[in-house]
Formats: C-alpha cells, structure tokens, sequence
C-alpha cells in the first residue's frame, strides 16, 4: 500500500507539471510571446500551488474523501482545460483571465494534493522518510514529465489529448485511493460515484477529442489574427490562412489577398488604359500599397503619390515581408512618394495636377469619412486633375447600397464631371461599383496591360452594364452640410447585415 | 477542538476581510487622492479688472498726444468694425476705431493656441434673410458667398455648418436636433408641431403697414399695434395663454431664450421669443433653409476679415475715458492701455459703438438727453470656456456633432470648435457656454466676477461630467471668459420702449451705434447699426 501511494505521488506530480506545460504552450501558441507566457504562467502556476499549500492546513477532517476529491477535481479541471481554452479562445474577449484562472484553479489544487497526502502518510512512515519519499518522487515526476511532453506527448497526441489524459491518469489514483483507504471512507458510493463519472467523460473526451480540435482549428485558423493594432484614427486587423491574408479596419474588410487582384485591376485599368501615355497618378487612401502595384504595370508613369491618413497601415504594408510581397513592394518603388495626411487637407495644400487620380477610401461609414465623398472634396479634386485626365472612385456596392452608390455618381455629376459607373463581383465583397469620372467622354480602351487575371476589354463591356437590382434614382447631393451618403450608407448596410 | 476550529475560521475571515479593507481602501484613497494632484491647468480670460484703476489714472494723466480726425470709431466690435468698414467703403480715410482690447471684435473674438482656433462669444451667423442685401454683399465680398443660383445665394460649402449639426442628451441617449423627441408622447409632440406650425406661419407675414411682422434687423419689423403688444407680456405669459404646456417644448423653448437672450421664459419678451423663430427666413442654393454659417474661431473669422480690411485704421489698447462736445468738433480722450499715455483726439464726427451704459461714464454733457432714461437697458453676464481635450468626447447614440446640449442643464451645452476642419483628429477644443439668467443681472455679474478660477473649472467640469462621465482626465487645459455685460437683454417692454429709441438718435456730434440699441444681440444687427451709424454720419456730411 506504501508503494501504492508513493506511486500516486509520482503521477499527481508528473500530471501536474504536464498541465503547466500545456497552459504554457497553449498560451504562446494562441497569444504568441512564447517567453513572457511561460514565464508567467510558470508564476502564477507556482503562486497557486503556494496558497493550496496554505489553505491545505484548514482542512481539519476527512483528509482521504478530500484528497479523493480533490484528486477528481484535478483530473476534470486539468483534463478538460485545453479543451475548453481552445475551443473560446475565438469567443471570448478575456481569454487571458479565463487562461490565469484556470491556470491558478489547477495550481490550487496541485497545490492542496501534497500536503494532504504528508498527513494522509504520517503515521504510516517515519517523517524522515516521508519528506525524502514524497519529494524524491516529486521531483522524478517533475522530469518525466518535462521530457515526455516536448518529445511524446506533444508530437504523438497534440496538446488536447494530452492534457485529458493526464486528467485520466489523476482520476485512476483517486480510484487507486477509494480501494487502498476502503476501509477509512465511510460514505463510499457517493465517491465511487463521481469517479467513474469523471472517468467516463474523460474517455469520452479521449474519444471525440479529434472532433475538438477540427473545431478549435476551424474557428481559430480562420481567423488567425498575425497583427492587430490600433492607430489614433482606427483598428488595423491582419489575418492569415495559409497563403491568405485579409485586411480589416474597424471591422472592415478592405481585402481579401485570394480575390484582391479583382478588385484592384478593376478599380485601376479601366480609367487608367484609357490614357494616353499616363505619366503622374495620385492615389487616395489605398494605404496596402495593391493600387500603387496596379499603377506601375504601365512604363510611362513617372510619378505616383499615395496620401493615406494612416502611418501605421502604410508602414505595415511597407516593411512586413509577406505583405510587401503581396504588392511587390509597390510603396518602396521609386516612383512611388508616400504621405501620411488627411486627403482633403493634402489636397488644399499641393497645387501638382495628375493625369489620373484613383480615389480608394474606405466606405462612407462615419462623418468624417464622409467628407471625402462630398461635392466640395470633389471640387478640390478636379483642380487637380490634368486637361484630358481623369478618376476612379471606389463607391461601395450598388447591390447592397444602391442609393449610396448613385449618391455618389450624382454627387460627382454635380461637380462637373461626365461618369461612368461600373461594377464587378469580386468573391470576398460581394458586387462591388466603381466611377469613372471625367471632363471628357470616356473611350473604352482596346488593350491592356499584359498578364491580368481579370480585366479586359471583353469583362469591362460587361462590367459597365447595370441590371435593374442595382439602380436607385432621384438622390440628393452629398454636402459638407448635409453628408447624406452616410445617412444613405447606413440605411442601406444595416438592413442588409 | 471544535471551539478551535471556530476561532480559527473566525480568525481567518477576520485577517482575509482586514486584508481586502487595506486593499480596498488603498484603491479607493488612491483614486481620490490621483483625482485632487491633476490639476487642470487654466486661467480667466477677459475682463479688464483693472480699468477702474487705470480710469483713475488717466483722468490725472496729461495729455501727451494730440491728433486730429474726420471720424472716430469708439469700440471695435462687430457694429463699430462695419461702421468704419462702411465709411471706408465709402471713401473715407481720416478716420480711425479705437478699442481697449488687445484683439478687435467684442463679444465675436476668438482665440489660438497649438494650432487649435476656437471662438470666446458668438460663434455662428444663420443664412441672412434674402432681402438683407447689406449682409449679402457683406458676405459676398468676404468669399463667403460664392454666387447665385436662380436667385438664390450658394455659400461656400467649407463655412456652412457641416453635418452632424446639433444633438441633445435626453434620458441617457443622445438624439439628433435640439428639440427633444426622446420620450414625447403623443400630446407633447402635437403641441411642438403646433408650436413649429405657428411659428413658420408668421414667416414673411406681412403687419397692417406692409411691413413683415418679424424680420432682421429687426426695425424693419412692422409697427402693427396688435403684434406690438406682445412686447409688454412675458414669452412664458403668452405661451401659458396659448395653451402650450408641454415640459419638452417649455425646456426648448427656454433654451432658445437663455441662448439668443441670456433670459428665461419669465424674463423675456413674448415679441422677441417669437422673433426669435419667425424673423429667420434665410435660403441657399446648396444648403437647407435653417442652416448657419460657422467658423473654427466662430464669429472671429468674420472679425478677422473686417480687420484686414480696415488694419491700417484701428489703434487697440486704447480706452476712451472721455467724449466731449465743443461747439465744432468733439474731444477725443485716450489712455494707452501700454503707456499708459493720453491723446487728445479732435473729431468733426464721433461713432460710439460701445454699449449704452458706459455712456454716463465718458460723455459729461452728451450722455444725458431729455427724458432718456438708461435703467431700462438689462446686460447679461455669460461665461464662456474654451476646453482643451485629448480625445474627442463621444456618447450613446448620435455622434459628436458641432452643438451639444444636455436636456435639463442650467448650461447651454457645447460646441466643437474644430467641427468645421476637414481631416480627423483625436484632439479637440470644445466651447462651453452659460448664459447667467437665474438671478438679477448686477447680482449675478457681482457673483460671476467674485468667483475664484477653480470654482468656475469645476463649475464647468461637473457640467460636462454629466454629459460625459470621465470626461475630467481627458482634459488638458480649460481657460475660462467672464463677460459682465455679455448682451442686451429683450426684457417685456424694452424693444417697442421709448427709451430704445431715444438712445440711437444722434446727440450732437455723437452717433451711437450697438445692438443694445437693437435689444437682441447678433451679428446681424450689429452690422446693421454700424451701417445706420455710418449712414446717417455721411448723410449729414463731415463738417
């Protein structure tokens, strides 16, 4: 019996060590940081067991049907709690205090195992033996554990397979422990009970935890966040599947790396091909650099200038590797001049005119963005715009917001320009629309640059057509001091999500 | 065993609780104490506390300077600035304006710091009336004014106030439009509807003398006996009579009073509560019919053009401590607010454009006239903060919009000073202002000008907390403005008075030219007694 308990000694301390290592690799493979994670979830792990420690000497009576419990207790909590991180990981906003809470749950209960069990074997040993068995056991526990995990464990069962069956492994010691103190435990069936309870959902765990992790990945890779930040103007999100990155900003989605080339061939060449041997372009907004790429497949630009408000989209898509790529390190080019500022302010204070402006904001959905869609702004633009040059504006979908987007066309008109709306379906958006704005009559161009994927002068007489689901007629002029669009915008989009 | 095992338990509990109290009270002191160090840094502004010190001293000065003038201008606010713009305009150029203050402009001044602008008084003007052609041309030769569309004025987009216009904090939400809708049962709002009804049917009503009932400037309005009477009952008199009795549409209403008036429903005219609503008449080819023309600094902005057209003929720092008329010309006496040096200025004509109650104080002869009787003109005191903001403050419901008012505030709300500036930005200046309309004007402006910096600040702070709790940590700098005699006051009886009337006609020399000469102060009518002034001067000829 001795051996019995100083072998459950030795599990309870390998299943205790294996818990911290999962929390800790789970912590910093979903938090990323992997040294601040292990680090400080090794402390709290070690705070929690201190103050099982401490509480273990007010529990004064039935040591052993406490320990049995206790030992369940761990299995259950232990067992099931990556499971239950990775599966709310996507869910909840505090995953930390859920992850610390469960981390110090189990740290308690680690804790609380030690003590009890020195009470339990006091009088079945001499205390010097007790002491020297107890942490010579500990100890041999602890490296088993820490070998097993990186070299097993994690590469043959994963880490939610791991840590049920440690659960299970403590669950068996506290079944170990109902037959070895049988005759010290007066009310057994009800321990029993709860034994093969816990047993048995642990197993079950065991057996469907294929399906726990399918699901964990599905939500979880699908929305890999690899970068999230917020700038003094919005919420800049990346994330990433596999080779695909999306965009979002305030919630947004701006692209979608798998479909973006529909969209920014469309919103660049139809205008663009239609000038003869353009030479300066000025893109608005359009921060990840994918309409700059665009714009340089034609050899007879000389200059582009981005104005973006934003430094850190700007940077992000400046200096991350994957995303540079992903322009083909368009914002580095030396054509290419970057400015961080406010369009409408930009343009009050540079006098340059270009042969083609690609206007790319961000949907009409606050007030100041707003006012990059207004007759004034459009004023302003058009001193910009050479003789014989011209526009694009991105102006959200006409499927979903048709009164928003011929807003836009009658706020244009209104300006004095002559347009031409168009639209596309790109998979990630939906149908999208754009405008072609300018002082003459706009020719379809007959050639294109060579290698698009999607533009040609075949898709662009299609793309110019308009079926009746999208047209809305009979709308006011966005002003500064009426900034109906956004009125119409969200009318619009709140009814459709 | 078991008594131990109590103790013991008790014992722990005691400890634990003992601990969480050290905790919980480290916390609780920490945030008061965090609270008491931020200071917010800040001062008052405006009001020359020491010109009775300096009056002093300049009637004992000897006069250092003299010079000699077709016309002098006392006081440079909007009616003084449009009096001289007009006699420029005119031709005249032996003319100078004087005033005390550092900055023209009066109660439309503005301020500047950290690239921020921001208003310190009145800080919009409504589309003029169409027929308002002075003001028109005003603004047409400001660039304000772009051109006409079918008739019809097409203002320069960037100065009309741009959308979202105003928002008011009712039960928790902010809704759109100042006139509550949060909340108003069905009564209520058939009551304002009739009310708004009224109001638009007295628009471009025409008085048994052919003249409109109301209109700006408002002594183009009819004399028609009938409407007149209104004058001589209170607003709240003539609305209880009209069977208004909505709490909603009373708050709004008395808001519009302590906001154009500086008075209440009890203390304001009926003729001007309605004047109020129905003189306004304004239109534009490219903005709705109520829209208003707004600046970062506010009214500045129009100030600011005034005076670069008129820099060469305006001496600041300058206080007028005398007007007296000889038998062919008028003395002219200044002390430099600097110097502390007098001039002596000979004027064949003299244009005071300050207000009606320092007439006893610098005309000996001049400032008394038969019968006329100055008790009767009521000047409000307002106090006016410009507070400087690291965020930008939000709220549920309608976005931060370019006037906020919080239902049931004793102040009238905020303005965002920036809101007319294209491009985002965290920071911002907000303008919060209060009319002092609870007691009587000298008690209040006595109580205003004796109250120290950080009782206003908190004053001010505990406002915008209600609107905005936490607001407090978000504020980098509030500076305070004390205007003692912020405005004329429309009280019953005052406008179709005889006492008004005798004000503005000239005393020898000497025109007048102000809106308390008006009874309501706006930009409107400044101009248009700064224009009457001019007027009437080149009428009779510089001689």
């Amino acid at each position: 019996m001795k051996y019995l308990l100083l072998i459950s000694v030795f599990v309870i301390a390998t299943c205790g060590l294996v818990y911290e290592l999962v929390a800790g690799t789970l912590a910093s493979s979903l938090l990323g940081d992997s040294v601040t994670q292990f680090s400080i979830i090794i402390g709290v792990y070690l705070f929690s067991m201190g103050i099982g420690s401490f509480i273990s000497k007010y529990i004064r009576k039935h040591l052993i049907p406490t320990f049995i419990r206790i030992e369940l207790l761990i299995g259950l909590v232990g067992g099931f709690s990556s499971s239950i991180l990775f599966v709310l990981f996507e869910y909840i906003e505090a995953f930390q205090s859920l992850l610390y809470g469960l981390v110090t749950l189990t740290g308690l209960l680690v804790g609380l195992e030690i003590p009890i069990l020195m009470r339990i074997l006091k009088d079945q040993f001499d205390f010097r033996d007790l002491v020297s068995n107890i942490f010579t056991f500990d100890y041999i526990g602890a490296l088993l554990a820490s070998l097993l995990f990186p070299l097993l464990l994690m590469p043959r069962l994963g880490l939610i397979r791991t840590s049920l069956l440690f659960g299970i492994l403590n669950v068996l010691v506290a079944i170990a422990a109902v037959y070895v103190f049988d005759a010290e435990i007066r009310r057994k069936t009800m321990l029993r009970f709860s034994a093969v309870v816990s047993l048995t959902l642990l197993i079950i765990g065991m057996v469907f935890a294929g399906n726990i992790l399918s699901y964990s990945e599905k939500i979880s890779y699908q929305n890999s966040i690899v970068y999230a930040k917020s700038s003094p103007y919005q919420r800049i999100v990346l994330t990433r599947k596999g080779e695909r990155f999306r965009l979002f900003l305030n919630g947004n989605l701006q692209f979608d790396s798998q479909d973006e080339y529909r969209y920014h061939e469309a919103l660049v060449h139809p205008g663009l091909a239609a000038q003869d041997s353009p030479r300066k372009v000025l893109v608005l907004g359009g921060g990840d650099g994918l309409a700059v790429r665009e714009i340089l497949r034609y050899p007879s630009i000389e200059q582009i200038d981005l104005v973006d408000l934003d430094p850190l989209v700007t940077d992000l898509f400046t200096n991350r590797a994957s995303l540079s790529l992903l322009n083909q390190k368009a914002l580095t080019a030396p054509k290419v001049s970057v400015f961080n500022a406010d369009a409408f302010t930009w343009l009050r204070e540079n006098k340059t005119q270009y042969d083609f402006v690609v206007v790319d904001f961000p949907d009409p959905v606050n007030f100041s963005v707003g006012k990059l869609y207004t007759l004034r702004f459009y004023r302003e633009l058009k001193t910009h715009i050479a003789p014989g040059g011209g526009m694009v504006v991105q102006s959200t979908s006409p499927y979903v917001a048709p009164k928003s987007f011929w807003c836009v066309d009658q706020t244009l008109r209104e300006t004095g320009f002559r347009t031409v709306p168009y639209h596309c379906y790109v998979p990630s958006f939906g149908e999208w629309g754009f405008i072609l704005a300018h002082d003459q009559t706009w020719i379809p161009p007959d050639k294109y640059p060579e290698n698009l994927r999607f533009i040609s002068p075949e898709t662009v007489r299609q793309l110019v057509h308009f079926p009746p689901d999208m047209i809305a007629r009979g709308l006011e002029c966005n002003r500064l001091n009426n900034q109906v669009l956004v009125q119409y915008f969200e009318e619009e989009w709140s009814k459709y999500e | 065993m078991s008594e131990r095992k109590k103790f013991s338990r008790k014992k722990f509990l005691k400890w634990g609780l003992a601990g969480l109290g050290v905790v919980g009270g480290l916390t609780f002191f920490s945030g008061i104490f965090a609270d008491r160090k931020r200071i917010i840094p800040g001062e008052i502004m405006g009001g020359n506390a020491e010109i009775g010190h300096l009056l002093r001293e300049a009637i004992r000065a000897d006069v250092v300077e003299e010079l000699e003038y077709d016309i002098v201008v006392v006081g440079g606010g909007v009616a003084g600035l449009s009096a001289a713009w007009e006699l420029k305009r005119r031709g005249v150029r032996n003319l100078i304006l004087l005033d005390l203050d550092d900055k023209v402009g009066g109660n439309a001044v503005s301020g500047e710091s950290n690239g921020s602008r921001y208003p310190w008084g009145a800080h919009y003007l409504p589309l003029p009336n169409l027929d308002n052609r002075d003001l028109l041309n005003l603004l047409e030769e400001f660039g304000c004014l772009t051109g006409y569309q079918n008739g019809l004025p097409e203002y320069e987009e960037l100065y009309l106030c741009h959308a979202p216009q105003e928002r008011l904090l009712i039960h928790g939400l902010w809704q759109e439009g100042l006139v509550p809708k949060v909340g108003a049962g069905e009564v209520e709002q058939a009551e304002i509807a009739r009310f708004f009804d009224f109001v638009q049917g007295l628009k471009g009503r025409l008085g048994s003398d052919g003249k409109p009932l109301f209109t700006i400037p408002l002594d183009g309005s009819s004399s028609d006996a009938r409407w007149r009477l209104l004058d001589q009952m209170t607003f709240s008199d003539w609305l209880s009579k009209e069977g208004y009795a909505s709490r909603y549409l009373l708050w709004y209403l008395n808001y519009c009073c302590r906001d154009d008036y500086g008075g209440t429903l009890e203390t304001t005219s009926a003729w001007a509560g309605l004047h109020y609503f129905a003189s306004r008449n304004g239109l534009a080819a490219n903005a709705a019919p109520n829209s208003v023309l707004t600046w970062p600094e506010g009214n500045g902005w129009l100030v600011n053009r005034f005076y670069m057209a008129l820099k060469d003929f305006i001496r600041t720092r300058s206080l007028v401590f005398s007007i007296s008329e000889q038998s062919d010309q008028v003395l002219v006496r200044t002390l430099d607010t600097q110097t502390k040096e007098v001039a002596e200025i000979k004027a064949k004509k003299v244009i005071f454009a300050g207000p009606q109650f320092l007439r006893k104080y610098l005309m000996a002869k001049s400032g008394r006239k038969n019968g006329l009787d100055l008790s009767c003109f009521s000047y409000v005191p307002w106090v006016v903060a410009n507070v400087h903001l690291s965020k930008r403050p939000a709220g549920i419901g309608r976005p931060l919009s370019w006037d906020n008012v919080a239902y049931g505030s004793d102040s009238l709300g905020y303005i965002v000073a920036d809101h007319q500036l294209l491009g985002q930005r965290s920071e911002t200046v907000i303008t919060w202002y209060k009319a002092l309309t609870e007691g009587k004007p000298a008690d209040e402006r006595k109580a205003a000008q004796s109250r120290t910096y950080s009782e206003w600040q908190e004053t001010v702070v505990k406002d915008l907390e209600w609107m905005h709790p936490g607001i407090r940590s978000d504020i980098k700098r509030l500076d305070v403005w004390i205007w003692g005699h912020g405005m004329i006051r429309p009280e019953p009886g005052f406008i179709t008075g005889e006492d008004r009337r005798l004000a503005a006609e000239p005393v020898g020399r000497v025109h007048f030219a102000h809106t308390d000469l008006s009874g309501i102060s706006i930009f409107e009518e400044a101009f248009s007694q700064g224009l009457r002034a001019a007027r009437e001067v080149l009428e009779e000829g510089i001689v």
